[in-house]
């Protein structure tokens, strides 16, 4: 299922899949069955409805934030490090006008257009001062954190507002944050491959010198990809607005490595033009349910902290050995 | 080479008075009293930027310079600003550090400038305590959820969950653990099993996911009571049990009031302790600023069972909260009131 960056294709040629990358979703879906199996087995009540609506409300946002860094990642842009605020300023902007009585659509509108501005300025930053997106979106931030707070201390969505709803309501007994999430992964991980800028961004990733000799912008490449990421996290930042009660300007923090483990565990390479969005599914639900299982287990908090950074480690040395065994 | 010569002599003449008359001009600087104040500086809290903004306020009144830098909840930073304060010549110091691991450091510090340095809530030694009795304050609050507790549901809830917040440290242990102190008072026959907690952080948004993976590990439990370090941490399992269907027969008691106030109270907080922490430079400034100023410095009272100046904790229900204003009508109120009235006498529904 993975997209092979040699057969990447380009505006004229459609990329072919290649059927030989099941290793990835396969050990992820095992990893992930084994992980509920011990758990279910050590705690029966595990295995119950309460345990499926704690694992799939914290999927939510991170699953959306996933998809924005991915899309950085493919593109070649390596990470976007200023999610978090660009989440909590969109949250706020979702806050502000949820307080106004704007109806729910006009809210997200807003907040994916505050994100995607977010992604303009990273975009602008990178692309017209050929500078490293790793370091640009640190710095900005580190800026975005302290204007943040200078702007506000905390904010929620009102209570009985549609944005305070939203965080609160379920369909077919899973939570309504939790759906949007798993459309937007199936559909872009479906369209990146099958539209032009989504294969420009993969042969960007892949290698930008052969993008750039088949005449893809490199420039209009990236600015197209970090903006489209601000738009995912501005849509996070809707269900993030709803759910998560009272947030302050540093809220997001913790949520950073989660979603670059995900990104990472999800086979998507940091080096650029390779992945599949569709693991994002397995891999951010794989990571939601370890902190909930840890519970089950007994285990304190600050051991759920070692094992997600044990993961993230292991995470990033797959990287690096899928990165070696792909360098000719 | 003579007209060099003289065009030298001529700016050494207006340069050495113009030296001179600076030198007396920071002379005369020296003398104005100043007062340095190291905020909080975590952005979970907004009474951490009005405690500054109160400093200087009162300051200002007194015709004192004033200098603000911020801990950024970070003890090396919270080091380096007593190191400043030193350099500036300072006339005294309060501060607010959340992070106490660098507490003796900047004592030492200051105390080796002679600068007397008032801290908030957390004790150290060699420096003057301004605050809340942290244990009496959660065994009050503790006491109070008891009560409806025993109303309620004769004490016997199936869960009572505290919201930790381990990074606070021993605060985290006076609030937490006095609440659940204060708790057993009036349910003294609470089963050991039933008691719980989570990694909150003091943060309503980050501790969420803990809370509710706390509460899908206990899928029986409806009748839940709630403590914690802050009204954050307590909002955290109330939004918890919200998004997971079990709110309905869940209360949670806070501590600091940041969240009963206003028009946007979770109707399941039932309850905080408010220390109208932004007005707590009034009794740094009234019992022990003014006298250093005036030259009669008081002893440095530095424990929290005997401090400088005592703050009292004033719980309240969330319906005796709705009379309370907001943060910053409080902030306008108290300094408007005559010098030394507190913001507990000002607004404590149950003073």
């Amino acid at each position: 299922m993975s997209l092979d960056p040699a057969m990447a294709g380009t505006a004229a040629s459609p990329p072919r899949l290649s059927l030989h990358g099941w290793g990835t979703p396969i050990t992820l879906l095992a990893a992930w069955l084994l992980l509920i199996a011990a758990t279910g087995i050590y705690r029966p009540d595990f295995l119950s409805h309460q345990t499926l609506l704690a694992i799939t409300f914290t999927m939510a946002i991170v699953g959306v934030m996933a998809i924005g860094q991915a899309l950085v990642a493919i593109s070649g842009g390596f990470l976007d490090l200023s999610q978090p605020s660009a989440l909590i300023l969109s949250s706020l902007v979702a806050v502000r006008l949820a307080e106004a009585g704007l109806p729910l659509p006009l809210i997200v509108v807003a907040a994916v257009l505050t994100g995607m501005a977010w992604g303009c300025c990273n975009a602008a930053i990178i692309v017209f001062g050929k500078l490293n997106p790793v370091i640009v979106t640190l710095a900005t931030n580190f800026i975005g954190l302290a204007a943040l707070f200078l702007v506000f201390q905390l904010a929620q969505a009102p209570l009985g507002s549609g944005l305070h709803g939203l965080g609160r309501t379920a369909h077919l007994g899973l939570p309504a944050i939790w759906w949007p999430m798993v459309i937007l992964i199936l559909l872009v991980g479906f369209m990146l491959p099958r539209t032009r800028y989504g294969r420009r961004a993969i042969a960007v990733g892949g290698n930008k010198f052969a993008a750039k000799a088949r005449g893809i912008s490199l420039r209009a490449t990236r600015f197209a990809a970090f903006t489209a990421a601000g738009g995912f996290v501005g849509f996070a930042a809707v269900l993030f607005a709803a759910s998560s009660g009272p947030f302050n300007p540093a809220s997001g923090n913790n949520l950073q490595l989660n979603v670059i483990a995900a990104v990472i565990l999800a086979g998507i390479s940091l080096a650029g033009g390779r992945g599949s969005l569709w693991m994002l599914l397995l891999s951010v639900g794989f990571l939601s349910t370890i902190p909930t299982a840890l519970v089950f287990f007994g285990l304190s908090s600050d051991m759920q902290s070692i094992f997600q950074g044990f993961i993230l480690l292991v995470a990033v040395a797959i990287d690096g050995y899928r990165a070696r065994r792909n360098t000719p | 080479m003579m007209r060099k010569t003289l065009r030298a002599a001529a700016m050494t003449a207006v340069a050495i008075p113009a030296i001179v008359m600076a030198a007396g001009a920071a002379n005369a600087q020296d003398d104005t009293f100043k007062v340095g104040m190291a905020v909080g500086g975590n952005p979970c809290c907004d009474w951490m930027k009005a405690q500054g903004d109160v400093a200087r306020a009162l300051a200002e009144q007194r015709g004192w310079e004033y200098l603000e830098l911020s801990n950024n909840n970070d003890p090396a930073v919270a080091v380096q600003n007593a190191q400043i304060f030193a350099q500036e010549g300072v006339d005294v110091v309060i501060q607010f550090n959340g992070q106490p691991s660098s507490n003796p450091a900047v004592a030492q510090i200051l105390g080796a400038a002679n600068i007397p340095a008032i801290t908030y809530d957390i004790a150290q030694e060699g420096m003057y305590f301004v605050g809340i009795d942290n244990l009496a304050a959660g065994i009050a609050g503790g006491e109070a959820l008891g009560q409806i507790v025993k109303e309620r549901w004769n004490c016997e809830p199936d869960l009572v969950i505290s919201a930790e917040g381990a990074v606070a440290g021993i605060v985290n242990e006076w609030r937490t653990g006095g609440m659940r102190t204060g708790l057993k008072n009036v349910c003294p026959d609470i089963p050991e099993e039933k008691w719980v907690s989570f990694e909150s952080q003091g943060d309503a948004a980050v501790g969420l996911p803990a809370a509710r993976d706390l509460l899908a590990s206990h899928p029986d439990a409806e009748k839940m009571a709630v403590v914690g370090l802050n009204d954050g941490g307590v909002l955290a399992a109330i939004q918890a049990a919200e998004q997971l269907g079990r709110a309905e027969e869940m209360i949670g008691w806070g501590q600091d009031g940041a969240f009963i106030t206003g028009d946007n109270v979770n109707p399941h907080l039932v309850g905080s302790v408010f220390y109208f922490l932004e007005g707590y430079a009034v009794y740094a400034f009234r019992d022990i600023i003014d006298p250093i100023a005036a030259g009669n410095p008081p002893p440095v009272k530095w424990e929290a069972g005997d401090p400088a100046s005592r703050v009292e904790p004033c719980p309240v229900t969330a319906e005796q909260a709705a009379e309370v204003p907001d943060m910053d009508e409080r902030v306008e109120q108290l300094l408007a009131a005559p010098e030394g009235t507190t913001a507990f006498e000002l607004f404590c529904p149950t003073a």
